[in-house]
């Protein structure tokens, strides 16, 4: 057996232990959420979704969620977006301040969401006096989105070929015209990938949202955006650490609510982002 | 025909509504700067309090129990359950997360890379909260079975759902890293007879290393900042984790924080503690992010070598 | 004269691009044979059939025969990482590896099994002297390979090619990026190592082609045109596209 022969052997040995390592991460992965989903599957019925919690549906934690990360979006998308066309198209490089976005922009990405829910609850919730409501989860959850925004947004817009700016400004468009016209419509689906990101990484919050947005106390849905609101995040996350044996129906079914919105959202994020990446593969 | 008069008009207008543009769009990009300046300012704020009260001061970091219900404040047991739980997580996502990240970028074929890539991404999606579920229902009993304990709620349970939740992290920057590594690397060392895992370990390797490396911190800072999951299979127990402290149920800093910060009244001790407890956790972690992000810059510059005579 | 290298009817597609169309080839042992023609024509395609590179291409398929020293390097039993040790590659860009220049000149000889430090600086220094590097660097051995200049870099990797002892030394317009004085220095090196090694070089250079070569092969998308001694190639080429080619008519 010659050297080449024994090395191809012991390549193949060594990258398919790493491939068996792969695809058992993948199966033990997929076993766990298929337990999820088969342990819901059968419990899970229209009549829950749309039943009022006081009468043992689900109702209000789905509105819950869906106000929460509708107004984040809101709120978050416009400055995101903003930031982003700032940051890469109004700032150069060597701009102290662009540095200092760029840093801030990590920074508040690396903040851990617990740490962002208690600076929450102090500002928003009592400073500020919102209270523990809509609008202070709306506040803080947007600080949570915002660099998933930005940096998705600055991606797609960078992406942007030079000659449609300058095209553009060539024929007199001002800088702000060359962008709302040329470059915005094109990184569109760039954008909307990272709100979309965005809003999924919201939909699966808890920790933020503990002490800023969510009561258990039940007033039914919320009035006004200073009434507090419960999630499906949430709700899941009392009804398991504190009756772990009961309810276990409900808790399936919110589950497998909450998965498949985040799931959808992450899928059409990608479908969205692999499509426009292949248009404008560098 | 314009007068030259109209158009000068309104060049001015079009250059007063280009500056009010530009003014918006910095005010959008200045609140991060905002935001972040004051969430550090009211962390450290209502940690104060802390500093200033001596009693306050010894109980939390002298005491070894953890049970603000006997006004018992100590951080030791909290800090030493991250710190099990962040240690039983890496030691298990590293090697595994390495690994397959060397088999995603070098052995997997185009069409199976964005396979992969993609699948690691919905994982990575999955709600904190559904990966406690997913802990409750599936790990914690067996844990329970196989080593005969009367429940699966400990540090070792929660060290594998964290495992789980920062290899999504490590896989996916990892094999970008080892993915960007310059073809001609490998041309060269092909060239020369190296076989592919020679390849791997002497050229390719050493070459990601720094980018690796900052995968590994920040995926230590994911691991350290993840506060629902474990704390639905950690135990959540205010005692020092005794030895071997793998099936002693802990109770990580952030696990606290999130099941105490309701019932503590502002202003008093549970409160400015549980502020401190946040202090650690964002210094941790703004170090955390800091170092990576030097590394990555870092790497970046090292490997464009090749200076003109 | 014997031949070191030789294709048969030799044939490779990329996908369904004919790449390379029957070439018949013979390279003769210790000289330097120029491949020269347009951009685009196959010229690195052909040297990476020589040391079967080209099994590393996606999409590649090559048919025909590549004989060195008379037997068939396609043949399934052929050992490949003996093959590339026996014939070396230097590429266009020098792609120092990132480790010390040592370790650089080092790497090929440690990955065919010498671990012997002694042999292995006997080995570094015997390379870098052949490529007349080794007063310049033998006291910074341990210095990282990119501190080194562009043309350093470049006589560094011939050396790490050198390392592990080769018959063949294929080269891939290895001066195209050099600034003339080390494009000058490249060149007498070649007519060095020509006495050692056979020598294939890729050139979109034809004044370096005929400074530097005996056999000059010109090939024209993807075909070999006409083969034969430079100074026959250059001066009086049988076919017309040849002599077009080398009174600079076409790029």
């Amino acid at each position: 057996m010659n050297t080449d022969n024994r090395r191809r052997i012991k390549d193949n040995i060594i990258l398919s232990f790493f491939g068996i390592q792969l695809l058992m991460l993948l199966i033990i992965l997929s076993y766990m959420v298929g337990i999820l989903i088969i342990g819901g599957i059968h419990v899970i019925s229209w009549k829950t979704v749309f039943t009022s919690m006081l009468k043992g549906g689900l109702f209000e934690t789905i509105i819950g969620t869906f106000l929460l990360f509708s107004g984040t979006a809101i709120l978050a998308a416009p400055i995101g977006l903003g930031a982003a066309i700032y940051l890469s198209e109004y700032a150069s490089k060597n701009n102290k301040i662009a540095r200092l976005i760029d840093q801030a922009i990590n920074n508040l990405a690396g903040v851990p969401s617990i740490v962002t829910g208690l600076f929450g609850y102090t500002f928003f919730v009592k400073i500020l006096g919102f209270g523990i409501s809509l609008m202070s989860g709306w506040l803080t959850l947007t600080i949570m989105a915002l660099p998933i925004i930005v940096r998705g947004s600055e991606e797609a817009i960078r992406m942007v070929p030079k000659e449609f700016r300058e095209t553009a400004m060539a024929l007199g468009a001002t800088k702000w015209q060359a962008i709302k016209d040329n470059v915005l419509p094109t990184a569109t689906p760039g954008i909307a990938t990272s709100i979309i990101l965005g809003i999924a990484r919201i939909a699966g919050e808890t920790a933020a949202i503990l002490f800023t947005a969510c009561a258990l106390t039940m007033r039914g849905l919320p009035r006004t955006p200073f009434d507090p609101i419960i999630s499906l995040t949430y709700y899941l996350f009392v009804i398991l650490v504190t009756s772990p044996s009961t309810s276990q129906n409900k808790a399936y079914t919110a589950a497998i609510i909450l998965l498949s919105l985040v799931f959808l959202l992450n899928l059409v994020a990608i479908v969205l982002r692999a499509h426009y990446r292949r248009k404008w593969r560098r | 025909m314009k007068t030259k008069k109209e158009l000068k008009l309104n060049h001015r207008k079009m250059v007063k509504a280009e500056r009010n543009v530009k003014i918006l769009l910095f005010t959008a990009a200045s609140t991060t700067i905002v935001f972040i300046t004051l969430i550090t300012l009211f962390i450290f704020m209502e940690t104060i309090p802390v500093f200033l009260n001596e009693n306050l001061r010894i109980k939390i970091l002298f005491s070894q129990v953890w049970a603000p219900a006997y006004e018992k404040y100590g951080i030791l047991p909290l800090i030493m359950g991250s710190i099990i739980v962040v240690a039983g997580a890496l030691v298990i996502s590293i090697p595994v997360g390495l690994c397959t990240a060397i088999y995603i970028a070098e052995e997997a074929s185009e069409s199976l890379k964005d396979v992969f890539k993609s699948a690691i991404e919905m994982f990575a999606a999955i709600p904190s909260v559904i990966y406690g579920f997913i802990g409750l229902v599936t790990l914690t009993p067996i844990v329970a079975k196989i080593f005969g304990l009367s429940s699966g709620k400990n540090a070792f349970s929660a060290s594998i759902i964290l495992a789980i939740m920062v290899l999504p992290t490590i896989m996916s920057l990892s094999s970008e890293i080892i993915s960007s590594v310059p073809k001609e690397y490998r041309e060269v060392s092909f060239a020369l007879g190296a076989s592919k895992w020679q390849t791997i370990k002497n050229v390719i390797l050493p070459t990601a290393k720094p980018g690796i490396l900052a995968a590994i911190i920040l995926a230590f800072g994911r691991a350290i900042g993840e506060t629902v999951a474990v704390l639905m299979v950690c135990g959540a127990a205010g005692s020092m984790p005794g030895f071997p402290f793998f099936f002693d149920a802990v109770f990580p800093m952030t696990a606290a924080i999130a099941m105490y910060m309701g019932e503590a009244p502002m202003g008093g001790e549970l409160y400015h503690t549980l502020f401190f407890l946040g202090l650690i956790l964002f210094i941790i972690t703004s170090i955390v992010n800091t170092v990576a992000d030097a590394i990555l810059k870092k790497s970046k510059s090292a490997t464009s070598g090749g200076i003109e005579i | 004269m014997k031949s070191k290298v030789e294709t048969v009817d030799l044939n490779v597609w990329y996908g369904n691009l004919h790449v390379l169309k029957d070439v018949n080839i013979q390279i003769p042992e210790r000289k330097v044979t120029a491949i020269i023609g347009p951009s685009g024509c196959g010229k690195t395609t052909f040297l990476k059939t020589l040391n079967r590179l080209i099994d590393l291409v996606d999409n590649a398929r090559v048919e025909g025969e590549v004989k060195l020293d008379g037997k068939s390097i396609y043949n399934p039993g052929m050992d490949v990482i003996e093959l590339r040790r026996k014939v070396g590659m230097v590429f266009q860009k020098p792609t120092p590896l990132p480790k010390s220049i040592y370790e650089n000149v080092a790497y090929g000889p440690r990955i065919h099994g010498v671990n012997n430090k002694d042999e292995l600086n006997v080995i570094v220094e015997e390379s870098l002297r052949k490529v007349g590097l080794w007063d310049e660097v033998k006291d910074r051995l341990n210095d990282s390979a990119f501190a080194l200049s562009l043309g350093q870099q470049q006589r560094l990797a011939i050396a790490r090619a050198l390392a592990v002892n080769p018959e063949v030394l294929l080269m891939d317009e290895p001066a195209s990026a050099l600034d003339p004085i080390s494009v000058t220095r490249i060149e007498e090196l070649i007519k060095e190592l020509k006495k050692e090694y056979t020598i294939v070089i890729v050139t979109h250079n034809l004044q370096q082609a005929w400074r530097i070569s005996n056999y000059t092969a010109f090939f024209y998308y993807g075909e070999l045109i006409e083969y034969g001694p430079t100074e026959k190639i250059f001066k009086t080429p049988e076919k017309e596209l040849t002599f077009n080619y080398v009174n600079g008519k076409f790029g």
